[in-house]
């Protein structure tokens, strides 16, 4: 579903770029001009250049701009130390955060009409998700090495086999749910925007839908950083 | 935030990610089973690896059900 307008591809059309009408184009170029590619570009100058601007230099007695972004990153800060612990929460922070402050960005602009959210396009999500799955992998075969893969195979040498397979559709099953979840929900946001505005945005009926979409924006940006963090979490607790 | 609400965003984020994960694995084990079925046996083993798949994707489904469980109990 496409927003009906959508500010920067028609930009791009208008420099004679190619803008693809499916949802997937065809050459590199077409992939490279669609929606969800330029509005993630978009959320990622965002991400750079307003905290640049609204913090300048660091002082010591913070400003008003310094000030919210201390707030932000220390409450950050706080959530993922309570469930990774000092030292993985400070190795794992720049990853996660990133990941908390793109989804909330990329979910909230999609309220704007003009903008669409990235996140409403799988391709997006999965992408995140990918990242998260061999992340919390990789870092519990650095923690435990082979023993890691043990925790796969159950108790029962016997059974170990079924286990592993039992354990292996399980797991990409949690990829596959992870994506779809984010996905699903502001996908769902965005459609329906776009279908209360076609019916009757005259009469201010999106207007509720807005305001829930705020509250699935945050709820959902915050259940998959947190979801992504427990996993990490799970993947590096010493072994029982 | 306060300790109460942080609380409750993980609960959140643990509980709703459940009923997402129980039925992805199922429709992942009978997705695999098709495949192997149509794909890579081309239809000589149907409809056998479909359904066994299935009975796989099912219990994966009720074992990540049994690990949240686990988790639970060793709080």
């Amino acid at each position: 579903m496409e927003h009906p307008i959508l500010f920067i591809s028609l930009i791009l059309q208008a420099l004679g770029l190619p803008v693809p009408h499916t949802p997937v184009g065809h050459t590199l170029l077409e992939k490279l001009c669609e929606p969800y590619m330029t509005y993630t570009w978009m959320v990622m100058i965002f991400l750079i250049i307003v905290p640049k601007l609204t913090m300048g230099k660091l002082e010591i007695v913070p400003g008003s701009g310094q000030n919210f972004w201390e707030v932000v990153i220390s409450g950050l800060m706080d959530i993922f130390e309570e469930n990774l612990g000092k030292k993985g929460a400070r190795m794992l922070y720049p990853m996660m955060a990133t990941f908390s402050l793109y989804i909330v960005i990329a979910n909230m602009i999609g309220l704007i009409p003009g903008f669409m959210s990235p996140t409403s396009n799988w391709n997006i999500t999965l992408a995140m998700t990918i990242i998260v799955w061999v992340t919390h992998h990789a870092l519990g075969l650095r923690y435990h090495g082979l023993k890691y893969i043990k925790h796969f195979l159950g108790p029962v040498p016997i059974l170990a086999p079924f286990m592993l397979i039992l354990e292996i559709i399980s797991n990409l099953a949690r990829l596959l749910s992870l994506s779809m979840r984010l996905f699903g929900n502001i996908m769902a946001k965005e459609i329906l925007l776009a279908v209360l505005f076609m019916l009757a945005g005259a009469f201010f009926a999106p207007l509720p839908i807005l305001c829930l979409g705020v509250l699935v924006s945050l709820v959902q940006a915050a259940v998959f950083v947190l979801l992504a963090v427990s996993y990490c979490a799970q993947a590096m607790e010493p072994a029982h | 935030m306060s300790e109460e609400r942080k609380e409750m965003f993980r609960q959140l984020a643990i509980y709703s990610h459940v009923g997402m994960t129980f039925v992805l694995s199922i429709f992942l084990g009978l997705g695999i089973g098709w495949y192997l079925d149509y794909k890579v046996f081309d239809g000589r083993t149907a409809p056998w690896l479909t359904f066994i798949f299935l009975g796989v994707g099912v219990l994966a489904a009720f074992k990540t059900l049994w690990d949240l469980y686990r988790k639970l109990m060793e709080k």
